[in-house]
């Protein structure tokens, strides 16, 4: 099994043509949506898979590695 | 004594707390549960996030006369953009197969006084407040601009669901909820039924609205790896002189966007001169599912319809006929269900999707069956072949499937 490394989307709000795509293949439980209706952006996700980059009909959803946790 | 409420909450109508039936999304489906279920008297509401129904469009808009027919919808000057005589099936260098009901059966379908067109392309904007309006008239309420948040049983026959209306949290109680909340649904997710979709399943769309393209009344769908690896093309009318072109594509099928593979199929494929003057209008798109439905479509005091319970035509992508016959069966169930009395337990909610299974669901399986073995198929050459054979089949007048 691959580990996961938790990243952090950024969704190119100028190409954006807000069609869910990428919120209809998430596999991320209820709620990991903006308010743009697109994957969430203002946390990680630590599933990491990619399929919304790969969805995307304009490319325009890309990412970093989320900051590690502090306690 | 009365609490305060600020003006405009009096202003958007009832504040009911209780109602028969909550529907989360007015689209097609929502909005069928609801107008049905209403007319047969039941309390209903329905919530819808977004300010303006069917925006932004995901949808090409194509729909049968009859599937408007059968669930009692009178086409209407409204929302339609262009009446549709036929089909034109194409494969990958240009053949093309016609099925155009103005000559396969000229007394019956044309444009002229006493005949009738075979189909509309639709805007989805209007339509979708269409079928609103027409759920609102048959009594049902609708609130815009409320997202719903989350639902638990309340252990009396009843659920609790979440929602914020204008910034403003509320709870509505219910005895059903429907979740009608497209592909992307959360309410499914909410009851945690498995509405996860393979990337190998979910077409990714974009069309364009142009000006500067002729069409011809047919519905014209362009298969071959090379225009659209994993799904197709289409140009159909849209209204006014103009047109839309669009394509889906698989991408575990293709190394590049849908994007990039509109461009080429507009510059480089056997149309490049016919879209050579195409002036783009407007840009839209969206995850179609060529995919299975789901296989549990219903929990505890819940059941999904249209896109969230994956009511598409896997074959062709198209979803509002599945989303309307969808939601008609739901109403009718619900209606009996709810007369009963009998406790909304999923055991007894399956009574639902057995229903739309012999009624739809069945064929829609078995549909998927052939595209999955279609797409299965490694030779590429084969596979065109068979995807335009199966698409010119698909649409023809003796199709087992028309109605689906």
């Amino acid at each position: 099994m691959t580990k996961k490394i938790p990243v952090l989307f950024s969704v190119g709000w100028n190409a954006c043509i807000n069609c869910g795509a990428c919120v209809a293949i998430c596999p991320q439980e209820a709620g990991f949506i903006s308010p743009f209706d697109t994957i969430a952006v203002d946390r990680p996700c630590d599933i990491a898979c990619m399929l919304c980059e790969a969805i995307c009909p304009v490319t325009t959803i890309t990412h970093e590695l989320a900051p590690l946790k502090t306690n | 004594m009365a609490r305060y409420r600020p003006y405009f909450t009096l202003y958007l109508g009832s504040m009911d707390k209780q109602y028969d039936l909550v529907i989360v999304g007015s689209g097609p489906a929502g909005a069928t549960v609801g107008r049905f279920a209403a007319q047969a008297g039941l309390k209903v509401l329905i919530i819808d996030k977004r300010q303006e129904l069917g925006a932004p469009i995901q949808c090409s808009g194509a729909v049968s006369r009859h599937a408007l027919e059968e669930v009692g919808i009178t086409p209407n000057a409204e929302f339609i953009q262009e009446p549709i005589y036929g089909f034109g099936i194409y494969n990958q260098i240009g053949d093309c197969t016609t099925i155009d009901y103005r000559q396969l059966k000229g007394d019956e379908y044309g444009p002229e006084k006493g005949k009738k067109p075979l189909g509309y392309v639709v805007d989805r904007r209007r339509f979708d407040r269409y079928l609103m309006t027409m759920a609102e008239r048959a009594g049902a309420i609708v609130w815009l601009k409320t997202e719903g948040l989350g639902y638990a049983a309340t252990g009396n026959g009843h659920c609790d669901v979440q929602m914020r209306r204008f910034n403003e949290f509320l709870t509505i109680r219910t005895r059903i909820l429907v979740g009608a909340d497209g592909l992307q649904s959360q309410v499914g997710k909410w009851a945690g039924l498995r509405t996860h979709i393979k990337i190998t399943e979910l077409a990714s769309c974009l069309q364009y609205v142009v000006d500067q393209v002729e069409t011809e009344g047919l519905l014209e769908i362009i298969t071959g790896h090379e225009w659209a690896p994993g799904g197709y093309a289409w140009v159909f009318p849209k209204g006014h002189g103009y047109a839309e072109i669009g394509l889906g594509v698989i991408p575990t099928m293709t190394q590049q966007n849908a994007q990039w593979h509109l461009k080429k199929f507009m510059e480089q494929s056997f149309f490049q001169k016919r879209f050579k003057n195409a002036r783009i209008l407007e840009i839209q798109g969206g995850g179609v599912p060529l995919a299975s439905p789901l296989r549990v479509q219903f929990a505890d005091n819940l059941i999904l319809v249209g896109d969230a319970a994956r009511h598409v035509n896997p074959i062709t992508g198209g979803g509002i006929h599945t989303a309307l016959s969808g939601g008609y069966i739901a109403a009718s169930f619900l209606i009996d269900f709810l007369q009963e009395d009998r406790d909304a337990s999923a055991k007894n909610m399956e009574g639902y999707q057995e229903q739309w299974l012999a009624a739809l669901g069945n064929k829609m399986w078995k549909l998927h069956g052939i595209k999955t073995k279609i797409f299965h198929n490694q030779n590429i050459v084969e596979r065109d072949q068979q995807l335009y054979a199966t698409m010119s089949d698909y649409f023809s007048p003796h199709s087992e499937y028309k109605k689906i």
